[in-house]
């Protein structure tokens, strides 16, 4: 009787730090580094030679997600996979890419432009909030072409969205993960179907 | 006496779980679905052996989307038994021909896909996948009617659940069907299931879910594979 009485103390301690433990636990902020897979664009190619250059803001961009009460909620990494899809998508749509490091790159001497991208702004929306049955990501870009000189050559706002529905073994992280995704597809999309079509690029292509 | 004890515990657990099981069939008896469903046929249709289908979600409304499960679940079951079709799977189609279906860049009209198929690289893959008929489903599954309450509570010597719930389910799909040839909607298919789901709990919780989407799956395909052969 004794024995089973103290068993049971410990099972009720054991009980109560585990529950203190997950409530510590949700408590901190949880990262989140959005991965996923692109397929190659099936477009035909723009005869021109284009170097990339990804700066630090992009390669490190993060958004932090903060709950209605101002705590730090979700910390969302896109940088990567941003690098990704853009090494995806671009030799899918020039004849050449080159990667560069910096714009004092020597290299830049042997392309037609210089392709920069930037993230602008990051939105998230969950369900918990908006009350709908979806998770939904936007993001607005800039993209910029310079000449070899460093010459603007056209300098254009894109915005992508993307949605995942909510599913009774999705987490939320998933859900976010799932969105982002989409939303990048959706970046992906608009950037090569339409860039033939941005009128700063039809100027600098018919001056080719 | 020790020996015997546990031969009418575990006796007394077989009875109870006689009656919870007898209590499950007979709940399951009223936790049914009921199916509609409504072809309007616009154009002749069949297919032969070389040529496939490809069923593809909509995604383009802002508050709800198709849900992949459900668009695989009707290729799946249109894939199997008499008169089976070759259906290519959305996701290997979708990547395959990226950016072109994307939800922003996706045909919305029959008519569309002239334009799309234009594009050389685009033809050239409808070609490589044999594609005779697009269908594009949109639809969800609203739960509404939520009613009960369960109560559940753990202690040191144990936990359990008290109470009853219920709520009902409406799958509402539309099927459109494409031909690539003829570059027409040939025909559109409704299927509307709605069924009720309780939950009673008496110690432990019992789920008996109204199987409306995999009805409304079941029933769409039928009549997709019907409507695709000709029938």
């Amino acid at each position: 009787m004794r024995l089973k009485i103290k068993t049971q103390f410990l099972w009720s301690k054991v009980l109560a730090l585990l529950l203190v433990a997950s409530l510590m636990g949700s408590c901190g902020v949880s990262n989140l580094v959005i991965e996923g897979s692109f397929p190659t664009p099936n477009i035909n190619k723009i005869p021109l030679s284009m170097a990339i250059f990804y700066d630090d803001a992009l390669r490190e961009f993060s958004y932090m997600e903060y709950s209605e009460t101002g705590r730090e909620e979700i910390n969302i990494e896109s940088g990567e996979s941003h690098i990704r899809l853009f090494n995806a998508v671009l030799p899918a749509m020039f004849e050449e890419v080159i990667e560069i490091e910096g714009m004092d790159d020597p290299i830049i001497q042997e392309v037609d432009a210089v392709f920069s991208p930037t993230i602008e702004e990051f939105q998230l929306a969950l369900p918990e909030k908006t009350k709908l049955d979806v998770y939904e990501v936007w993001i607005k870009y800039n993209m910029r072409i310079v000449d070899r000189s460093g010459n603007s050559l056209a300098d254009w706002v894109v915005t992508s969205y993307g949605k995942t529905p909510t599913a009774t073994f999705l987490s939320v992280e998933d859900g976010i993960n799932e969105a982002a995704i989409v939303a990048l597809r959706d970046l992906a999309s608009s950037f090569s179907l339409n860039f033939s079509q941005i009128p700063e690029v039809q100027d600098w292509l018919n001056t080719l | 006496m020790i020996r015997v004890r546990p031969v009418y515990f575990s006796m007394k657990i077989i009875s109870k779980l006689k009656a919870s099981i007898g209590c499950i069939i007979a709940t399951l008896g009223v936790s049914c679905t009921s199916t509609t469903v409504d072809e309007f046929r616009q154009g002749a249709t069949s297919i032969e052996g070389d040529e496939s289908v490809v069923i593809l979600g909509r995604r383009q409304a802002s508050d709800f989307e198709t849900k992949s499960d459900f668009v695989e679940c009707v290729g799946e079951r249109m894939g199997e038994g008499e008169n089976a079709i070759s259906v290519i799977p959305e996701r290997e189609f979708i990547d395959a021909m990226f950016p072109w279906f994307e939800p922003r860049t996706a045909p919305l009209r029959a008519g569309d896909l002239e334009q799309l198929l234009a594009e050389d690289v685009v033809a050239q893959k409808m070609n490589e996948f044999g594609i005779k008929y697009m269908v594009w489903v949109e639809g969800f599954t609203e739960t509404t009617g939520r009613t009960g309450s369960i109560s559940c509570t753990v202690g040191p010597g144990g936990g359990g659940c008290f109470g009853f719930g219920t709520w009902e389910d409406d799958a509402n799909f539309d099927a459109r069907v494409w031909d690539v040839t003829s570059l027409k909607n040939v025909g559109t298919i409704n299927t509307d299931a709605t069924g009720q789901s309780y939950l009673p709990a008496l110690v432990v919780p019992i789920p008996l879910i109204a199987r409306v989407e995999t009805n409304a799956c079941n029933r769409l395909a039928a009549q997709l594979k019907d409507f695709v052969n000709g029938e």
